[in-house]
């Protein structure tokens, strides 16, 4: 293998590596998916140090290493992405794909996700269901699918315009209260209190919580450290949110 | 017999829902959403079970997380995807929710008030604990398959 050779397997390996650590993959999957890869692009080994903010890469081919470093910025949690780098890397290590088809295919992956009018919809009814479980009464769904709803919708308005998330998760937890406070100040249900439980629930930060856990319990630890300041912070930013709406409402 | 079945059934549709809905939140792609949604019911309705037979909540928990983990790792083999993808969505309606809101009102009217009364902290303990253990729960369990069985191994 010749040393440009290298470094342009190198240059795939670390990218795709880049992709699955800002899209929301955990540790254990994003340094087995860049080793196999490396590994059937011809790399002897493939040796990964990841923090939380950045990645460094070496390969090693005939006694000779490259070390690259690539800077990660979270883009929010994309499924998609990881699903087609899992792929990319089964089919590759089957000899499906060479270097040059999965560069043409990294090139390809776009970050789709669904549009809004569904997703709104859907987690509007998602956290009526959660206030179903916990013993609400019909009128405490609807009203939960309202507040939830424009809660999401908040939520995608801020995120469109690239806010930070915790000042994101803040303002959508005050809003979204606000609108769930209405069952106690109109005597619409017997139990306002689920209605409030229950609305701010999507902004439950599932992903990173349990990235956190699995990279720890696999040995990630700093990595899973930092995952998990994270989770909390954005809980903590939704606790704030939550504290002044209700300060405001003057429910107690 | 028949109404905890029904119970169950109303259980499994009633959790599926908010799978489905985080699955399309986490841009899961569109034809595994229904394993997302069949997971989480599946998980919700056996910590259901469980805890109809009085076992306490954490580890009733803690049973159905491992179970997401087992079938969602099948599901992950079948179709050669990361089997977190499932996993995560699946196991969002287990979240304590309510135990989690609790615990941060009777914080704030424990801030609230000037003095410290002991039924505020007692809520405030309680159901505390009763959050960081089912989410502990929730977690560990999900990953117990990979601890105890694949080990090493890469599962796809």
């Amino acid at each position: 293998m010749y040393a440009d050779n290298q470094n342009d397997i190198t240059r795939l390996v670390v990218r795709s590596a880049q992709l699955l650590l800002a899209y929301g993959a955990d540790s254990d999957l994003v340094e087995e998916l860049s080793q196999r890869l490396g590994k059937a692009l011809g790399l002897a080994s493939v040796e990964l140090s990841i923090s939380s903010n950045a990645l460094v890469l070496t390969s090693l081919v005939h006694g000779r290493c490259i070390t690259t470093t690539r800077r990660i910025r979270a883009h929010g949690i994309n499924m998609m992405v990881v699903c087609e780098l899992q792929r990319l890397c089964l089919l590759t290590e089957k000899g499906v794909y060479g270097a040059n088809e999965v560069r043409r295919r990294l090139a390809r992956i776009k970050p789709k996700t669904y549009p809004a009018k569904i997703v709104i919809p859907i987690i509007g009814i998602s956290c009526a269901s959660f206030c179903h479980l916990f013993g609400g009464d019909l009128m405490a769904c609807i009203l939960t699918f309202v507040a939830s709803s424009i809660g999401m919708a908040v939520r995608l308005y801020f995120s469109k315009r690239h806010y930070n998330l915790l000042v994101n998760f803040a303002i959508t937890a005050f809003v979204t209260n606000v609108v769930a406070q209405l069952g106690y100040i109109f005597p619409l249900t017997d139990t306002p209190q689920v209605t409030l439980a229950a609305s701010v629930l999507m902004l439950v930060p599932g992903f990173p919580l349990i990235n956190a856990i699995s990279d720890m319990v696999k040995g990630h630890i700093n990595v899973g450290i930092s995952r998990w300041g994270n989770a909390s912070l954005l809980t903590l930013a939704s606790v704030i949110g939550i504290t002044i709406a209700m300060q405001l409402g003057g429910i107690f | 017999m028949l109404s905890l079945f029904l119970d169950l059934l109303h259980d499994a549709f009633f959790s599926a829902i908010p799978a489905l809905g985080f699955a399309i939140l986490f841009n899961v792609p569109q034809r595994y959403l229904g394993y997302c949604a069949l997971a989480g019911a599946l998980g919700h309705s056996a910590r259901t079970l469980l805890m109809h037979v009085n076992m306490p909540i954490e580890w009733a928990t803690f049973a159905a997380a491992a179970l997401v983990g087992v079938i969602t790792i099948q599901f992950a083999k079948r179709h050669l995807a990361p089997p977190l993808m499932y996993a995560v969505a699946a196991i969002i309606p287990m979240v304590p929710g309510t135990y989690a809101f609790n615990t941060v009102i009777a914080l704030i009217q424990l801030t609230a008030q000037s003095q410290v009364s002991p039924e505020l902290s007692a809520q405030v303990i309680v159901n505390g604990l009763k959050t960081v253990f089912i989410l502990g729960a929730l977690a560990v369990g999900l990953a117990l398959p990979s601890l105890l069985y694949y080990r090493n191994r890469p599962i796809i």
